[in-house]
């Protein structure tokens, strides 16, 4: 195919990719468009996790903290925090706090960005680690500002849209959970246009290029330490979005939202969904959100036998079969579902060119 | 969309905004002409994975008394989500018992955090939340203001308060260090430890806080040890407790030592004990309203008899030894109790006024004298328990029960 064909392949897709997404709640439950909201949520998040990791090659393992500083952005500027004796009022409408949200925890990660310049590979992996680590600490710490363990309530404030009532908004009325849903799929589609935008011209070459050797990288002329910071506070800036989101949707944050669990789950999604590739996200998203419910069975209580989702329910069973279906699944597809869609695609043209010639 | 917007206005009533099918007519949701539906969650993964046997407990007496016809012809079926204790995933799991399962109730979820996350969505949504396996205060403090919210184990205030009054009676200018969970729950008990404490020679010296994802504790037990200490309070979950045994070991301190009865099965202290070799731990002091699986006492008791018996057959594999298993079936005795007085229409409503007027027959996991009850201006199902040491290998009481004077 040429680039022009590709191009074009690509537009469709995405286009039929945007429609199926606008349908998919009038076929499935009230319910379920809840449980696929939180799809899109986990794909914003990814979606900047593979523009550092995937295409200019820096690890993050701490990308769940850069989500609960966007959640807690979110919810204090919602609830506020004179509650605990913080200066921040409530207020704020869900909906607006998310650009804040996206804002500050890009300026934190533009700020992280600096000092991990002088890190690389598995040092940054452990720098950024340890942020993951700190995340629910620092939020203990500061209680007059977090609301400490017990968090922030979201549920039932006039700053959320639609708790239980349903949403009217340009003559539709929404129930709240295909409210909840089209608000994260909007942002989540935004979200990927701009990253394909991004990573298409100059800036994304630049960030491949920092990838794939940072001594040619230099040699070409590329300011490593200005894509590098700047891979960062994108990358962070999205995991706020997702951040704020995530609050809004769970109705409540608390630092054992955000565990250090989150950073690890986001990696898998970025491995699962392809490194490098944005459309294989989608699948590293639904990876995320659903089979930690279907490792315990949840929703395959048809397909599978009695027995083996009794053994599922066990205490530990939960994360066993999530292991292995981790592990089964690098065997079968070792470059993620993003993997699997270039080398389809290659097979195609490579018969088409056999045949052409 | 459009089309789904008909059917809820089709639907919607004055008292039911929330687009929840119901089950049948007239009945509420999750009650079926042969079934009733409860769920809850359970933390199956993570970092408090070990009270997972609480559910399995439960489940296993459920499944008992289904064998025997279930409740006025309906058998229980209860649905456990793992939420890996994690309130987001509570959040989530709980929302899909009640907007996709139609569970007829919210059962014991486990957790302070993840039940305050969820109190105000249930509350909202009139969907009981029963039960809840959780001792911090606000369960019967608050009940005016969540009236489907009841709680069940003693209040981790009216524990610290025994501690602190039993360290008051019995030690002489105690210099207490503490170990606590850095979240409600260990806020709560280290507080009303304080309390029991006052105006007695005896103070607390140090308190360490620490995370529940952190790995390990040993930095604070060592921390504890430097304050100079001679008592050490442990107020943290089982794995946690386990590690604050094995590190003060380690370092050859030998403090009087208060493990929280969340912590205190038999099974955890012998995990503890490290086989015998863990010098700290003898002389433990814990407190419990239930009756201790490893204790000869109960060798031929009945209702110790009948959990052995419920727990061979219907959770195979499970130890009998981990007391969380009898916490989990008093508690879903309890349940079995209200359904059982809610006659052949239960209704939520109906099932949240029963949970209120509890009268106390006796319940057999509970120790002698122990008994459920609820009624006006009382919210809290449990107040009593028995102060008990841990003497070469298992629990021994001593003392009377204690009832709470604080919640």
């Amino acid at each position: 195919m040429t680039p022009r064909t590709t191009r074009i392949v690509g537009f469709v897709a995405f286009a039929a990719f945007v429609v199926f997404v606008a349908v998919l709640p009038t076929f499935i439950g009230d319910f379920k468009a809840r449980e696929y909201s939180y799809v899109g949520i986990y794909l914003i998040a990814l979606l900047g996790l593979n523009i550092l990791t995937g295409y200019t090659g820096q690890i993050s393992l701490g990308h769940g903290a850069f989500m609960a500083i966007g959640g807690y952005t979110t919810a204090i500027l919602m609830a506020g925090n004179e509650q605990f004796g913080g200066p921040i009022p409530s207020g704020m409408k869900d909906v607006w706090t998310l650009p804040i949200a996206g804002l500050v925890a890009g300026l934190v990660g533009l700020a992280f960005g600096i000092p991990a310049l002088r890190l690389s590979g598995l040092y940054l992996a452990l720098a950024t680690f340890a942020i993951a680590v700190a995340m629910p600490s620092t939020a203990k710490r500061f209680e007059e500002f977090t609301g400490g363990g017990s968090g922030i309530q979201l549920f039932g404030t006039p700053e959320l849209t639609g708790s239980i009532s349903n949403v009217e908004i340009f003559g539709l009325s929404f129930s709240p959970n295909d409210w909840m849903y089209y608000l994260a799929w909007s942002i989540a589609l935004v979200a990927f246009a701009v990253a394909w935008l991004i990573l298409r011209g100059r800036t994304g070459r630049a960030f491949r290029a920092v990838r794939d050797s940072e001594t040619a990288a230099v040699s070409s002329g590329v300011s490593l330490a200005r894509y590098k910071t700047l891979a960062f506070g994108i990358s962070a800036a999205y995991a706020g979005v997702a951040g704020g989101l995530f609050a809004i949707a769970s109705a409540f944050v608390n630092p054992d939202a955000f565990p250090v669990a989150l950073s690890i789950y986001l990696l898998v999604g970025i491995v699962v969904g392809g490194l490098g590739g944005l459309s294989g996200l989608v699948f590293g998203a639904i990876f995320i959100a659903f089979l930690p419910l279907w490792a315990q069975g949840q929703d395959l209580g048809s397909l599978l036998p009695d027995r083996i989702i009794q053994e599922t329910q066990k205490p530990g069973g939960p994360a066993m079969v999530y292991g292995i279906v981790l592990i089964l699944l690098m065997f079968v597809i070792p470059n993620g579902v993003g993997g699997l869609f270039r080398r389809i695609g290659q097979l195609i043209s490579s018969r088409r060119y056999s045949r052409a010639k | 969309m459009r089309r789904r917007s008909a059917l809820i206005a089709a639907l919607a009533t004055a008292l039911c905004a929330m687009p929840v099918a119901l089950a049948g007519s007239g009945a509420d949701p999750g009650v079926s002409p042969t079934t009733i539906l409860i769920g809850g969650t359970s933390p199956l993964t993570g970092p408090a994975a070990s009270y997972a046997t609480v559910a399995r407990g439960a489940q296993a007496y459920f499944d008992s008394i289904n064998a025997k016809g279930g409740v006025a012809k309906r058998t229980i079926e209860y649905r456990i989500v793992d939420d890996a204790y994690n309130p987001a995933q509570t959040v989530q799991a709980i929302r899909r018992l009640v907007e996709q399962d139609n569970v007829f109730a919210v059962f014991n979820t486990l957790g302070t955090e993840a039940n305050l996350a969820i109190r105000d969505y249930l509350n909202q949504v009139k969907v009981p939340q029963l039960f809840v396996a959780s001792g911090a205060t606000t369960w019967g403090r608050d009940a005016a203001q969540y009236p489907w919210t009841i709680g069940f184990q003693p209040s981790y205030a009216a524990e610290g308060f025994v501690y602190g009054q039993y360290i008051a009676k019995t030690q002489k200018k105690a210099k207490v260090g503490v170990l606590f969970q850095n979240d409600d729950y260990g806020k709560d008990l280290l507080a009303s430890l304080k309390s029991g404490l006052a105006r007695s020679g005896s103070k607390v010296v140090a308190a360490e806080p620490y995370q529940v994802t952190s790995p390990d504790v040993g930095s604070q037990i060592g921390k504890l040890k430097a304050s100079g200490a001679n008592v050490l309070a442990i107020f943290a979950t089982p794995t946690f407790a386990i590690q604050a045994f094995v590190f003060a070991n380690r370092l050859g301190w030998r403090p009087l030592v208060i493990n929280n009865a969340v912590s205190a099965t038999s099974n955890t202290m012998s995990l503890a004990s490290e086989g015998g070799k863990n010098k700290s731990i003898e002389g433990t002091i814990s407190t419990t309203p239930l009756k201790d699986p490893l204790d000869p006492r109960w060798k031929n008791d009945p209702g110790m008899k009948q959990y052995r018996a419920i727990l061979a057959k219907y959770a195979k594999g499970a130890n009998p030894n981990d007391a969380n298993h009898l916490y989990g079936m008093a508690v879903a005795h309890e349940t079995v109790a209200l359904l059982k007085r809610l006659g052949a229409s239960p209704t939520r409503v109906g099932l949240m006024a029963k949970a209120r007027s509890i009268t106390g027959a006796g319940n057999p996991f509970l120790l002698p004298g122990i008994s459920v009850k609820t009624g006006k201006g009382d919210n809290f199902p449990l107040q009593q328990g028995q102060l008990q040491r841990w003497t070469k290998g298992r629990w021994v009481p001593f003392g009377g029960l204690w009832v709470s004077k604080r919640n």
